[in-house]
């Protein structure tokens, strides 16, 4: 039976620790609201990119250029996006459990197998994910959510691209938490290279008149694929920026609900032990005086 | 059939991080890669890249600047639409403060060894935007 003293301590680190979980969760959710709306900024510049995209390819045959030409799935890449930091509940395990399983399955849609998987991490987690389970990262990006700008994102969409090109690997797949609402975040594998333009409107009048390019077709589309790479690459990691501190922040939310239940606990088994020892000196008391008659 | 000749220009400005503009106009010029252009009511469908420099709204005879950086332009149908990576409106922007800030930034740029990397091209922007603010400011005073 612990002694008095030992419980009194526990309990005071126990609040302690609930005073931390407590403001981590308070800091989460500012940063949530924050990522949020980031999200809702980001998707005006993101729809036009869709559009403009779009309706250049009801314009113009575009799979000539390397970045949008489809080809069977043989050398792939994965690119995992998880955290800097830890302590938010299974935000990063959940990539992991699903990026795991990409690299076991190892097959495309076709059900044929690929030939080479190669794999990027953008995220501390992710790295230290790798290291763990001994794989080997051609590139890793960390420390990238310390301070998140567009720059960065096209950084990384560039390498990627030219990558893509030199390696000639057939396509790259995205892997990230796609943001839900602040307690729900889904795991989410989509395709980023090669570019898969979605033509506009979805009406059938006839082939709209083609643009002037300029300077040239060529250029602009190269000019315009890698912005629109780094677009996709943006919002995902926006997306994954508000997950991870949604699921922070219900994780620290669980910790500090569990913290004051233990405190009851304590408090109580406090209370009970206290009043077994006024018990017992009371009997020695009242033995003590007996013996004296 | 309308004719878009005697219609507004719909304009819409966004960059990745943000909605800069949205609004009905009568010409908008802006840097292309290749050169200099304008766009009035009736233009035909036409797409460019964006170099540096100064994009200027006319809307009821008055010029409004902006300092511009990448990106492309649309138009088409009337609608021009601009994804730029920076916009600032020239009315907001000191230039002594921006020749300074360019400066500097070139100053960084120098500094910078390696000729690539993801360093190096956020620097250089950084220097291109500065560019177009003071040649924004610029154009500004100068109306």
């Amino acid at each position: 039976m612990p002694s008095l003293r030992d419980i009194r301590k526990r309990i005071a680190s126990v609040k302690n620790t609930r005073q931390i979980t407590k403001a981590m969760k308070m800091v989460a959710a500012a940063k949530l609201r924050r990522a949020q709306e980031a999200i809702l900024r980001a998707r005006p510049y993101a729809q036009h990119m869709e559009s403009v995209l779009g309706s250049l390819a009801t314009r113009a045959d575009l799979a000539a250029h390397p970045l949008l030409a489809a080809r069977p799935p043989r050398r792939i890449e994965l690119f995992v996006l998880s955290s800097d930091r830890g302590l938010c509940g299974g935000f990063n395990a959940n990539i992991f459990r699903r990026a795991l399983r990409f690299l076991a399955e190892a097959k495309g849609a076709d059900g044929v197998p690929y030939e080479r998987i190669e794999l990027s991490t953008l995220g501390r987690k992710g790295r230290d994910f790798a290291a763990r389970r001994k794989l080997t990262a051609r590139k890793d990006y960390s420390g990238i959510f310390e301070q998140l700008e567009f720059g960065k994102a096209e950084g990384i969409a560039r390498e990627i691209a030219d990558h893509y090109v030199d390696a000639e690997l057939d396509a790259v797949f995205l892997l990230y938490n796609e943001f839900e609402s602040a307690i729900a975040q889904r795991v989410s594998l989509v395709q980023l290279l090669p570019i898969v333009p979605r033509p506009a409107g979805g009406d059938d009048r006839e082939t709209p008149v083609d643009y002037l390019y300029e300077p040239s077709r060529a250029e602009v589309l190269d000019a315009l694929l890698p912005q629109h790479l780094a677009m996709q690459l943006w919002r995902a990691m926006l997306e994954s920026q508000a997950s991870e501190h949604g699921a922070r922040m219900t994780a620290m939310d669980s910790a500090t609900k569990n913290a004051s239940e233990m405190i009851d606990r304590l408090t109580l088994q406090f209370n009970r032990a206290r009043q077994a020892y006024i018990t017992k000196e009371l009997m020695e008391i009242v033995s003590g005086a007996e013996a004296l008659k | 059939m309308v004719d878009l000749r005697k219609e507004p220009l719909r304009l819409d400005v966004v960059t990745p991080e943000a909605r800069a503009l949205s609004l009905s106009c009568d010409e908008v010029r802006a840097p292309g890669t290749g050169g200099g252009f304008g766009v009035r009511p009736g233009h035909t469908p036409f797409i460019t890249s964006l170099a540096t420099g100064v994009l200027t709204v006319v809307a009821g005879g008055r010029e409004v600047d902006y300092a511009i950086d990448g990106g492309f332009c649309e138009v088409a149908e009337n609608r021009v639409t601009v994804l730029a990576d920076f916009v600032e409106p020239a009315a907001g922007i000191d230039l002594a403060a921006a020749l300074r800030e360019h400066d500097a930034a070139v100053e960084r740029l120098r500094a910078i060894k390696a000729q690539d990397g993801v360093a190096f091209r956020r620097e250089a922007a950084l220097v291109r935007r500065a560019a177009a603010r003071v040649a924004a400011s610029r154009n500004h005073s100068g109306h």
